[in-house]
């Protein structure tokens, strides 16, 4: 008889903490719908947006249905995502951006990864010289030097009009980050693995190529992934030093800088324009999702600055 | 231009042949040696970084610092001359009669009060709140994260539309629901920075969360198994464990919140343009920079800039961490 009281007693007690856990649970997820929407309802807007017309936007504006997809017309995400790609010329300064990203990753592999080689791999007198400039540029705030960077590059380089493509890949193919991550990296390759391959008879460049750069995918691919986005999502280096586009040829803008080319076009409308910016932003979401690993390294990394 | 491209180089060479010379006396002394093909092999895979990095971060180090003495326009890099302190002479003049450069400071220090504050207190607050195991919680940290992959630019434009001054636009429809009259928001001469703030702190807190998170798993376990044996209170467990193991990164998170808000210009440029309630400081030196062309002004603000910024870092640093 007694012990059954305390059963009960005990299931009682059971049964009310998992109440609170339920209760408890349900307001976690309530209140993270809430704060996922304050954060996502901005993009939500954007992409809903990009499929509307000038006048069901104008109708829109104003009331909730300014988060609502115009259901009505479905074709019209279609004909703003063509005309922005086509008529201006989106898919131009697209593939401006993936060209300059592209050169910049494989420039920015080969500049830093070949130093970070040197500093890492090989004894030489005045390799302190190096270390301490590595050491000093990282401590110092570089973003203050854009003015001095353009006049260099215009009225020292000359990189004017269309030579001012190597303005946009040449500069982010040099970090001095990069080259701090590469000497981190590769330090921890074991020694005896060269001297196997160098007793082989492998010259230097070729260890670099078949053996250190294989051996380091993971950084790697932090490095360019990292590269892609700095390069895809600068918007002020470009836009200065680029010619802006012009009738006559092909643009040199890459797709960041035309934004502001796309928002300026007269009777643009509202669905264009956040066309633009889904277009602009959709390669990043997928880099994000695609590399999330590397990313998570590279945080890991950045926490090494300090 | 070219010439004092070389002397600079030059100078670089001279101490770098100096600390290869103070290295090979160092290896005789010590009887050891090194391998001449070894040196020359490393010598030359350093070469593209040498180039690159000399040209397109190191001269553009020094001649900032250069330039803020000289009256160097853009147009006419052979007529500059040297001029000591009479840009930083013109600022402070410029100062003293309250024109653009003081409304710039004054609209910089009105984003940083808010934003700093707003973001890392944001990105906490996140953290704590993903920080469990709950089942979809990853889906709410890729949620609070989005909007860190969006580009300034783009960031900028998306708010321009929501945050548009118009009655039917999409932010005073939302403070409509909150009975809060409709704002002018970019437009609005006394409160545009602060707008600005609150769309850099969505823009940018899913970052620091990340931070936050990865300081937060690196806090013992059973420092807080400890501590509930002990009878203490979930909040008393925040306070006295989760503060403390969080201190390091905080210090990190704050310098670097910090240092970004100083920068802030993109977000003005291109939502307000060149207006001066949202010109900040290095909207201000851009400005003159590559609007107006006189690089020796906009270096001298640059060098303040860099020396205020320094030395506000300095004191955080060591403000922060003492405590210990």
């Amino acid at each position: 008889m007694e012990n059954s009281v305390v059963i009960s007693d005990y299931e009682k007690m059971r049964r009310k903490q998992k109440t609170i856990n339920a209760i408890k649970s349900t307001v976690y997820y309530v209140c993270g719908t809430i704060l996922s929407l304050i954060f996502l309802f901005p993009l939500i807007y954007m992409f809903v947006t990009s499929g509307k017309s000038q006048g069901v936007f104008a109708n829109d504006a104003g009331t909730f249905r300014m988060f609502l997809i115009d259901f009505s017309n479905l074709g019209m995400f279609a004909t703003n995502y063509v005309r922005v790609l086509t008529e201006y010329d989106m898919y131009k300064y697209a593939l401006n951006s993936i060209i300059y990203a592209v050169v910049a990753i494989v420039l920015n592999i080969l500049v830093n990864g070949l130093a970070g080689y040197a500093l890492s791999k090989f004894n030489f007198p005045g390799k302190s010289f190096f270390s301490f400039i590595i050491l000093f540029l990282m401590v110092v705030p570089v973003e203050t030097s854009i003015i001095p960077l353009y006049s260099i590059v215009v009225n020292t380089l000359g990189f004017k009009g269309d030579a001012a493509v190597f303005a946009v890949i040449l500069p982010p193919a040099i970090s001095i980050f990069n080259i701090f991550l590469f000497i981190q990296f590769f330090s921890g390759i074991p020694k005896e693995y060269e001297e196997a391959a160098s007793l082989d008879g492998a010259g230097t460049m070729r260890i670099f190529f078949s053996m250190i750069l294989p051996l380091s995918k993971p950084i790697i691919a932090t490095v360019a992934t990292f590269t892609f986005i700095g390069v895809w999502n600068d918007y002020l280096w470009p836009t200065l030093v680029l010619p802006p586009p012009n009738e006559w040829s092909w643009p040199l803008y890459p797709i960041q800088s035309a934004l502001t080319t796309i928002q300026n076009i007269t009777g643009v409308s509202e669905g264009e324009k956040m066309a633009s910016l889904v277009i602009t932003s959709i390669p990043i979401f997928a880099v994000y999702i695609a590399a999330q690993k590397y990313i998570v390294n590279g945080f890991g990394s950045a926490g090494l600055k300090l | 231009m070219l010439g004092s491209m070389l002397i600079v180089f030059g100078a670089f060479a001279l101490i770098f042949l100096g600390v290869v010379g103070f290295d090979l006396i160092k290896a005789k002394a010590n009887g050891t040696q090194y391998n001449m093909r070894t040196s020359f092999v490393a010598y030359g895979l350093l070469i593209p970084a040498v180039i690159l990095g000399f040209i397109f971060v190191l001269l553009p180090i020094i001649y900032s610092l250069g330039y803020a003495f000289t009256d160097y326009d853009f147009f006419d890099p052979e007529g500059m001359t040297f001029v000591w302190f009479d840009q930083f002479k013109l600022i402070f003049e410029e100062f003293a009669r309250k024109g653009d450069i003081f409304l710039s400071l004054i609209n910089t220090l009105k984003f940083v009060v808010v934003v700093v504050p707003l973001q890392i207190g944001l990105a906490l607050a996140l953290a704590l709140f993903v920080n469990n195991e709950r089942k979809c919680v990853g889906l709410f940290k890729v949620c609070f994260f989005a909007p860190v992959a969006i580009s300034l630019a783009v960031t900028s434009y998306l708010w321009k539309s929501i945050m548009s001054p118009s009655e039917t636009g999409l932010m005073n429809l939302i403070l409509g629901v909150f009975n809060i009259p409709p704002q002018s928001y970019i437009e609005d001469v006394n409160n545009a920075m602060y707008w600005i703030a609150i769309l850099s702190a969505w823009q940018g807190c899913g970052y620091q969360m990340l931070i936050f998170l990865s300081g937060l798993s690196n806090v013992r376990k059973e420092l807080y198994e400890a501590a509930s044996l002990d009878g203490a209170g979930s909040f008393r467990q925040f306070l006295h464990i989760t503060i403390p193991g969080l201190r390091s990164i905080s210090v990190y998170v704050i310098i670097t919140v910090f240092i970004g808000a100083c920068r802030v210009m993109i977000q003005p440029y291109l939502m307000s343009g060149y207006y001066s309630h949202t010109m900040t400081l290095s909207l201000y030196m851009y400005t003159y920079g590559t609007r107006y062309h006189l690089v020796g002004y906009s270096s001298a603000v640059a060098l303040l800039m860099t020396i205020v910024i320094g030395l506000i870092t300095y004191l955080q640093r060591r403000f922060l961490t003492e405590k210990d």
